[in-house]
């Protein structure tokens, strides 16, 4: 066990001319990430992620809640806990003027790592930044800066890396080239925390995971588990009539859910009752401007542990 | 502790010459201002020479780089704490003053530099000053601009805004620098100014600034002079360290 922590909390104070206002960000989060796994925390925009992460990073103190990282203690040896982590965070901290290289080296050196020089072109190389190792960090594109992030993260070989939303702002094919650099560090032993509001990168790159949602966790397990729990695939039908259209197919259902004109059947096995549902509901009158089969995905599972959909919690974060 | 602090201060520097024209831009503004501003203080300066007025505006001119030059010096932090390197540096296991006071000794690097420059120029055109008044207005000087430097450093931590840093700079600037006696001597200046004065540091760091550059050693200003800026220097530094902490636990 890499991470183990349990009860965190954080509520922040703002004063501002409309008064105190306090936003209770995190409220008991419990998390334990095993060594060599890439552990998720998949929530919406304001769920509490950063918050999470920030406080497992010793940058800021929780007001409640132990955590043990590394087999050090958070609250009683934050300086130990930093020797172990590398931490890149949703800025990224890559800075302007400087080179990317003269940024690894110096990251390299407070680490205390035996052989700098040696270390950062060995970070340069694994992520493929030789060439533009010697450009401003201003210079670089998002997906460049993001490596260079990850890079200035992993130079001193930590056994755990926290990564808060790694891929938010890039096009998709810097998208799947980071993620195939992330599953790399699975190979490499590295213990990986990430959070991301993307329900497509838990899937594909999480062992684990957690869902969160206003400060409070709201699922935990394996990506398929999870689906699992929820049902095994999905029906989206489109109709005028999607009370009645719920109402006619509910014996075939585990579940379904009615949003606007949209009809959610959520079912074990989709191929075979597509069929009976289909006969169900003409048999009823209830005319289908669309339908969909798909495996339900984590949005699904978000769905039903707290009533909205993720991109819906997205919008009103 | 001192080995960041060294690192640190080492980064700082190989930044801040790794594009030389911005510190060569930053070492011509002191220089403009003996060549452009010391001539038209002639008139007024007693004896009437030229070298008359750099003796009197040289020490003025050194201390306007080292308030007004480091007082900017924190804008470079508020860059770091929006592209999250600050926050990268604080979740590392560096001794975290380190992270401010290798900035102000970067500071004081540059500031030693251009006061070099500012004196070889003062010299050239006609100034002596004695071996010890040079080394005692040089240290007068670092204690100026490790106060300034702290106190940016600690106001760019604390307002995170290059739009309210300035605007707060400039708010200051002026008044510190027509109530010290930087451009026109407060012996010009009407009685209120004259009692407001040394409410003012700066008044007592230019006081003591003349005095060297005349010789007079024995002169009270110096040693008031060094008592107050020590005591703001440590002070601004401890709060821009201070001012970190609140960044990152």
């Amino acid at each position: 066990m890499i991470i183990q922590a349990h009860g965190l909390r954080k509520t922040f104070t703002t004063r501002s001319r409309k008064g105190v206002q306090t936003v209770e960000a995190v409220r008991g989060v419990g998390l334990d990430v095993e060594k060599g796994e890439i552990f998720g925390v998949l929530g919406p925009n304001g769920a509490g992620k950063t918050t999470t992460i920030r406080m497992l990073a010793t940058l800021i103190t929780p007001d409640a809640g132990t955590a043990v990282i590394a087999g050090h203690d958070l609250l009683k040896e934050p300086a130990a806990v930093r020797r172990h982590l590398g931490y890149v965070s949703q800025a990224g901290g890559v800075e302007d003027t400087a080179s990317a290289r003269a940024q690894i080296m110096m990251a390299a050196r407070i680490h205390g790592v035996a052989d700098p020089g040696r270390a950062t072109a060995e970070a340069l190389d694994r992520f493929g930044l030789t060439e533009l190792a010697d450009r401003p960090g201003r210079t670089l594109s998002g997906g460049q800066k993001r490596r260079v992030a990850i890079a200035l993260g992993l130079v001193h070989g930590p056994p755990l890396l926290f990564l808060d939303e790694p891929t938010t702002g890039l096009d998709p094919q810097n998208r799947a080239n980071l993620w195939d650099r992330i599953r790399q560090l699975r190979e490499s032993g590295t213990s990986v925390l990430l959070s991301t509001h993307y329900l497509d990168e838990a899937d594909a790159l999480c062992d684990r995971l957690m869902i969160v949602d206003h400060g409070r966790v709201v699922a935990e397990g394996t990506p398929a588990d999870l689906k699992r729990e929820v049902s095994g695939d999905v029906i989206t039908l489109r109709t005028d009539q999607p009370g009645r259209a719920a109402e006619t197919v509910k014996a075939l259902a585990r579940e379904t859910r009615v949003d606007d004109d949209l009809l959610r059947v959520y079912v074990d096995d989709g191929e075979h009752t597509l069929p009976g549902l289909l006969r169900a509901l003409e048999e009823q009158g209830v005319s289908l401007t669309s339908i969909a089969l798909d495996r339900s995905t984590l949005d699904d599972v978000f769905l039903a542990k707290t009533g909205r959909t993720l991109r819906d919690a997205g919008a009103a974060a | 502790m001192i080995r960041h602090t060294l690192l640190f201060t080492g980064y700082e520097l190989r930044k801040q010459f790794s594009n030389p024209i911005w510190p060569l831009f930053g070492i011509m503004q002191p220089l403009l201002y003996l060549l452009m501003f010391a001539p038209l203080l002639r008139t007024m300066t007693p004896g009437g020479t030229t070298v008359d007025a750099l003796r009197m505006f040289t020490p003025a001119a050194m201390m306007m780089i080292a308030v007004f030059g480091s007082l900017f010096s924190g804008f470079g932090l508020i860059a770091e704490l929006r592209n999250g390197s600050l926050e990268r540096y604080a979740v590392s296991p560096a001794w975290r003053p380190a992270i401010v006071l290798g900035r102000v000794a970067r500071d004081m690097v540059v500031l030693v530099l251009q006061a070099v420059l500012v004196l070889v120029v003062a010299i050239v055109m006609g100034v002596r000053i004695g071996a010890l008044d040079l080394v005692l207005v040089l240290l007068l000087m670092a204690a100026t601009g490790l106060f300034a430097s702290g106190l940016s450093q600690g106001l760019a931590l604390t307002i995170r805004d290059e739009n309210g840093m300035s605007q707060t700079i400039n708010l200051f600037m002026l008044p510190l620098m027509l109530l010290g006696g930087l451009l026109v001597p407060i012996a010009f200046a009407p009685d209120w100014m004259r009692l407001l004065a040394p409410f003012n540091p700066l008044y007592h760091a230019v006081e003591a600034g003349r005095a060297l550059f005349d010789g007079r050693l024995s002169e009270p200003a110096i040693p008031i002079a060094f008592a107050v800026f020590l005591v703001l220097a440590v002070l601004s530094t401890m709060w821009s360290m201070r001012s970190l902490r609140k960044i990152a636990g």
